[in-house]
């Protein structure tokens, strides 16, 4: 009898958990796929590569909140791809991916997991909150020039790391500049109440204030758990003619620009937004009352561009990673990953720390259609290789291109001195 | 400091916001008066059936009632099935043991929704919201009124319920003393399980209105209990007329000092804040009791 009910409440569990199973909207990725339109990558043999494998690693944050390990497994997935056709001179790549929970002893034992017992050559597609800050020194010991995805400060403003993004200080530098553009009278900036928005702001203050535009900086706790009075605060202190900038996670964002437009404050004043906005799933969300009527920043090209580098970057997500969405992250990834197989191609001798890390090193006038314009490495005290951005709108619940590329203010001093260390290459 | 008229909308929205805040208090200190458990899962619930709910509409192209009542539903179920499978061995518990293990519920639940929807953006809009009209400068919708109204409502209706119904009597009387209402032959397990059935549909409610007036989004709605809870300590788990009043005035004041840029960060204390200043503004002379009686 004590039995039939253990019996009964695991059924009970077993259904309930089916149940919920089965009304995800995300998890049921199609898996189907071509094998005639089978992408050709790397040296494109269409020969599976044999050899001795060639060892990279990456490092990206998952926890609750915060995932970021679409950007690695996009990057192993064109990896897979390159392997699939002929690998680097016949040797594949493997990539190990690790995760990190912002723990600066886990993130620093990580590193040194990857280069002393996993013994890797080269650290690629790196999506860290922490990690730039932890390991550069430790890195920079070692003689690895990492290509990542930058968040923290220390991800541009270091001799070895190189994100293919501007991170966030500099795209709400683009988003100003583009409310700018739209004649606004002043200009708020509101971002999430955490660590580090002080350093965010300084590009939005000095721009704003070259302009001669008056500046309020709001910041708002998260999760929010007031839409409503956090959308009319930003508009009230916007003011007639005024311009607001978000910096904010995507759901984040929808939750203040949904509360706007339930008060009717969406035509009030002009709205910006960070990278972190330009998603379909948020121009889906938000729907057609936002036509065009929100500014994102965007660092990478639209995932549904044309262009040889975006139609390979979609058939690489649909045959090697269905579960990785289509967008921002993965399209970081893929170039990390593209940037990185370049590398590899051009060593030519022994495939070791140094030589692969100079090869590394060495890439400059890397070309692809998902940047504005072509990307390198150097020897620079600095990287923003990426500093040239676009401008996209909601447009009938996808993003789509308003503005084409245009320079990130040099007003903000890394930018200047970047441009003064490109000229004079 | 904004001029008054800077004001106005914010008191709409403060009023919305409030009256689910004492919707879902009401809904837990009835639960927590009947079966003697503090549900901190209670927002949990009430995010993963608005979730489902957005599933059954974006997905599966429910139309959006149904949608809406499995969201209610849903709440109630869960609600129910916990309350079974966890109320017997708990009974004889300490209350901060049953609150403890309805954080596991909620744990369970949020790490559900992280795994299941993932942290996307996306937004449900009742049909309500779209129904508005101006009061001078503000702009009222139908949803912040609902809000409201139902806070009120389900307040009274539940205050006279649990005076003139039966079942309401053995609820009190449960309220009072389990064992003595057991021995007198009130079916204590039914009307434990009626119990949580109401909580559960109440957060429900809570969990679509929230994610209406707030967003979807699992970790806003799971904290909604935080708001909820201060209306609950407030009213000393006792009092639903007082656990309304609290919610309201939660949701005005934190509504109030967004707009005052000084103090607008720190006003996610304010549930705290307001909590603190009444339990020791009762304790003056008294000892503070949250001696298991509903009035």
């Amino acid at each position: 009898m004590r039995r039939n009910g253990v019996f009964a409440r695991l059924a009970l569990v077993l259904v309930a958990t089916t149940a919920l199973a089965a009304c995800s909207s995300n998890k049921s990725p199609s898996t189907t796929t071509d094998a005639t339109t089978a992408p050709k990558c790397g040296a494109g043999t269409g020969q599976k590569a044999t050899g001795e494998p060639i060892k990279l690693g990456a490092i990206a944050t998952k926890q609750p909140g915060t995932d970021f390990t679409d950007i690695p497994n996009m990057a192993k997935a064109f990896f897979d791809c390159v392997n699939d056709n002929g690998g680097i001179n016949g040797r594949p790549i493997q990539y190990l991916i690790e995760t990190e929970q912002t723990d600066p002893g886990q993130v620093a034992s990580l590193a040194k997991k990857l280069v002393e017992s996993d013994k890797v050559l080269g650290i690629v597609g790196n999506t860290s909150i922490i990690e730039c800050a932890v390991n550069h020194s430790y890195y920079e010991q070692q003689g690895f020039y990492i290509i990542d995805s930058g968040i923290a400060p220390e991800c541009y403003s270091t001799s070895n790391s190189a994100p293919v993004n501007m991170g966030p200080r500099y795209s709400v530098d683009g988003a100003t500049q583009y409310l700018i553009r739209q004649g606004v009278k002043k200009l708020v900036l509101d971002q999430s109440n955490v660590p580090g928005t002080g350093y965010i702001e300084g590009g939005f203050l000095l721009i704003a204030q070259a302009a001669g535009i008056p500046t309020e900086s709001l910041k708002d706790n998260v999760p929010i758990q007031d839409a409503n009075s956090v959308a009319l605060k930003a508009v009230q202190a916007a003011g007639q003619g005024g311009g607001v900038v978000l910096n904010f996670t995507p759901p984040e964002a929808l939750k203040i620009l949904q509360a706007a437009q339930q008060q009717g404050l969406q035509d009030r004043v002009k709205w910006a937004c960070s990278t972190p906005c330009n998603t379909d799933f948020l121009a889906n969300a938000l729907g057609p009352q936002w036509n065009g009527k929100l500014g994102v920043n965007a660092e990478l090209n639209l995932t549904t561009a044309a262009g040889p580098d975006s139609e390979l970057y979609r058939a690489v997500q649909k045959r090697y990673a269905p579960n990785v969405a289509l967008g921002s992250f993965s399209q970081m990834g893929f170039v990390e990953a593209s940037i990185a197989v370049k590398a590899l191609m051009s060593v030519s001798g022994d495939f070791t720390v140094q030589s692969v890390n100079n090869a590394i090193k060495n890439i400059k006038d890397f070309k692809t259609d998902i940047l504005c314009k072509p990307w390198y490495y150097g020897t620079a005290p600095l990287h923003l290789p990426n500093n040239t951005d676009r401008t996209v709108v909601p447009q009938d619940g996808k993003m789509v291109e308003k503005e084409g590329c245009f320079a990130i203010s040099d007003v903000d001093p890394a930018i200047a001195q970047v441009r003064r260390i490109e000229a004079s290459s | 400091m904004p001029d008054w008229q800077n004001f106005e909308p914010f008191i709409v929205s403060g009023l919305a916001l409030g009256g689910v805040y004492s919707l879902s208090g009401v809904g837990m200190v009835v639960l927590y008066r009947t079966t003697g458990v503090l549900n901190l899962a209670f927002g949990a619930v009430g995010a993963m059936g608005a979730f489902i709910a957005w599933s059954l509409i974006n997905t599966f192209g429910w139309p959006a009632v149904l949608a809406y009542l499995a969201c209610v539903g849903f709440g109630a179920a869960v609600s129910l099935i916990y309350g079974m499978l966890a109320g017997p061995p708990l009974a004889g518990r300490d209350p901060l043991v049953k609150a403890a293990a309805t954080i596991g519920l909620a744990l369970i639940l949020l790490g559900s929704m992280s795994w299941i929807w993932s942290d996307k953006a996306r937004s449900m809009v009742l049909p309500t919201t779209n129904w508005r009209y101006s009061v001078g400068q503000v702009l009222i919708n139908w949803t912040q009124i609902i809000a409201l109204a139902l806070g009120v409502l389900i307040t009274l209706t539940t205050a006279v319920f649990l005076r003139l119904t039966g079942l309401g009597t053995a609820m009190r009387a449960l309220a009072n003393d389990r064992e003595i209402t057991a021995a007198l032959g009130v079916p204590v397990r039914r009307v434990e399980a009626t119990t949580w059935v109401v909580s559960g549909a109440l957060s429900g409610v809570a969990g679509l209105l929230m994610s209406n007036l707030v967003g979807l989004d699992a970790a806003t709605l799971t904290f909604l209990v935080i708001s909820s809870l201060a209306a609950a300590l407030i009213a000393r788990l006792r009092s639903l007329v007082v656990t309304l009043a609290a919610g309201i005035v939660i949701g005005l004041v934190n509504a109030l000092v967004t707009p005052i840029f000084s103090i607008s960060p720190y006003r996610d204390m304010t549930p705290f804040v307001l909590a603190a200043v009444a339990l020791l503004f009762l304790a003056r002379h008294q000892q503070v009791s949250f001696a298991r009686r509903i009035t």
